[in-house]
């Protein structure tokens, strides 16, 4: 795999913005304590070497850390938060919170040494009335930072000049890529934080426009009985069941996976009942409580004993918690119409088809098509999650909207959608929908007026056609969840 | 020749010094503080003399606390403390930059 180029997209800075910059920090750094004269100041920035200092990617690195760091001290109380993510001379946060000088810095370490990306990271704490200016590392008993490339004292290394700014780079740039890249590494958050991100992921999923047939705030798209608020409602009712999924991953003992699964498909029924309790009876989330509830699952697991998972292993979780959903719920209820597997089995073939009659649209689409659909993706471990949508949010530049937008067109074509081919009765669908996205993104994306304008005009086309892309928008929520999580939202 | 008032520029951020100028009367002393002091104490100094000689100073009393600077800031800061301590703070001394 290559690797990132994180400055390609930055810009250079002198040495006067970058001293303008720190006489502009301790300025903000002195207005904090001076306003919160008894609590402790927090600066969080980068160590970025070289004269770029600032680009889409290091910002995402900087969020990554920031967000982390900011939940550590949540059991806090936090009383001020200030961010500039689009310095030139690097993206940088301030909070205040009203704790001990020594127990914020302790936490601050540790983040610094445990996090993958902890060594990136320089975060200064300080109080009005301390001795000191700012709380070093030495004074708690710890050692001062080490360098990117040796083990030897980070400063004596940039002092004289021992390592080419290149080498200091590269390092950086694999950092990136061991990160956010390769195979994404997530954080071990606690529960609160984890069903807060999957209900996130939800409203964020309903917010975005124009959704080409599918509800947004502008256009209820091909649905006649919900709208945005039903999502808003639907959304929120699903927290509860979120936090058992990930409770259920993070005590769960044994490595029969599958077992894990049948823990939590109650919840999913019952989270089902809540569902069509606040819309009426009308399928909002029905794709959502499973995929995401087996993925909220698979990362409690994957996560416990707070190691911070890649992504790859939660994957390889989900795709063994499901492995017998094609063969159980699937195969050995619903025959496959188009097939017969051998002369004396065709009477049995009718007997099972009349016993079980599908009852969903996977079920119906399994055996009309034999498509696997959801529980097939499931089984498959959710692949399109890493290397379509994940990648496209990354990639992808501009506003939340403008990401999500593309990500979602991009997830599109890279699975077998059944609520498309539900609405349009056949699976041939989705080679015309290639070509829409193909289109898309011939035009631009998301990012220009002629995506734009081409995305409103699908879905007045999807609008007239009945047609709504609710398998992409169910991956779509599985990528807002997992980039949550890693920093890249 | 002696400077016109004290004088500071800097911060104590990491990478960083910080230097203050005030008046003196035999030749230029030093009081620098650094965590690098053993491997680099007289390559710091020499920077900033080497900036004050430039502005023909030579009676001040130097305080320097460095936070881990490399040369280029280290010349910065010293030209821009030497400015303020002359009190010409927009006539940048061009052959020293």
């Amino acid at each position: 795999m290559e690797i990132v180029d994180i400055f390609a997209e930055g810009c250079p800075v002198q040495l006067e913005d970058v001293l303008k910059n720190r006489d502009w920090r301790v300025a903000v750094q002195d207005h904090l304590m001076q306003h919160f004269s008894t609590s402790t100041v927090v600066a969080v920035k980068l160590n970025v070497p070289g004269e770029v200092k600032n680009s889409p990617s290091i910002k995402q690195l900087f969020f990554a850390g920031w967000r982390l760091l900011l939940s550590k001290m949540s059991s806090m109380a936090v009383q001020k938060v200030t961010v500039e993510a689009d310095r030139l001379t690097g993206p940088e946060g301030f909070f205040v919170i009203n704790r001990e000088l020594e127990e914020v810095k302790k936490e601050a370490i540790r983040f610094e040494e445990h996090f993958f990306l902890g060594r990136l990271f320089d975060i200064d704490v300080m109080t009005l009335h301390a001795p000191a200016y700012q709380l070093s590392r030495q004074e708690l008993g710890f050692a001062p930072r080490t360098c990117l490339i040796c083990s030897e004292n980070a400063k004596e290394c940039a002092r004289s000049g021992k390592h080419d700014i290149s080498a200091l780079r590269d390092n950086i740039n694999q950092i990136y890529t061991d990160y956010f890249v390769i195979d994404p590494v997530i954080p071990a958050w606690d529960q609160e934080t984890v069903a807060k991100a999957a209900t996130f992921a939800c409203l964020a999923e309903a917010v975005t426009w124009p959704k080409p047939g599918l509800v947004d705030p502008v256009s209820n798209g091909a649905h006649q009985d919900m709208d945005i608020y039903s999502f808003l409602d639907s959304s929120l009712s699903l927290e509860n069941y979120f936090k058992k999924c990930f409770e259920a991953g993070r005590t769960f003992r044994g490595d029969q996976l599958t077992a894990l699964l049948s823990t939590i498909r109650p919840s999913g029924r019952f989270a089902e009942g809540r569902m069509f309790q606040v819309t009426d009876g009308v399928n909002t989330h029905k794709g959502t409580i499973f995929s995401l509830g087996i993925l909220i699952a698979a990362y409690g697991y994957a996560s416990r004993n707070e190691q911070s998972p890649s992504l790859s292993f939660v994957q390889t979780v989900v795709s063994r918690m499901g492995a017998q959903l094609v063969e159980n719920d699937l195969k050995e209820k619903f025959s496959p119409s188009g097939l017969t597997d051998s002369k004396g089995d065709a009477d049995k073939k009718v007997f099972k088809g009349n016993a079980n009659r599908p009852s969903t649209a996977g079920e119906q689409q399994y055996q009309d098509y034999q498509l696997t659909g959801v529980r097939g993706e499931i089984a498959g471990g959710l692949r399109p999650l890493s290397t379509v949508g994940l990648k496209t949010l990354r990639e992808s530049r501009g506003t939340t909207r403008v990401r999500l937008l593309n990500t979602l067109m991009a997830l599109a074509t890279s699975i077998t959608d059944s609520t498309m081919i539900k609405r349009y009765g056949d699976p041939k669908i989705s080679q015309q929908l290639n070509q829409w996205v193909q289109e898309f993104e011939a035009r631009g994306g998301a990012e220009s007026k002629g995506g734009q304008d081409y995305l409103a005009s699908l879905d007045q086309a999807f609008i007239e056609k009945n047609l709504s892309m609710g398998g992409a928008a169910d991956y779509l929520i599985l990528t807002i969840f997992i980039g949550r999580l890693t920093g890249l939202l | 020749m002696q400077i016109k008032q004290t004088a500071m520029a800097g911060t104590l951020e990491s990478s960083d010094i910080q230097i203050m100028l005030s008046q003196g009367e035999k030749g230029i002393t030093f009081d620098l503080t650094s965590d690098v002091k053993k491997q680099f104490g007289d390559a710091i100094k020499k920077t900033i003399q080497d900036v004050l000689a430039s502005y023909q100073i030579d009676d001040v009393m130097v305080k320097v606390v460095d936070k881990g600077a490399l040369t280029p800031v280290i010349k910065a800061r010293a030209i821009t403390v030497v400015q303020r301590a002359m009190d010409q703070k927009d006539q940048p001394n061009w052959e020293v930059l």
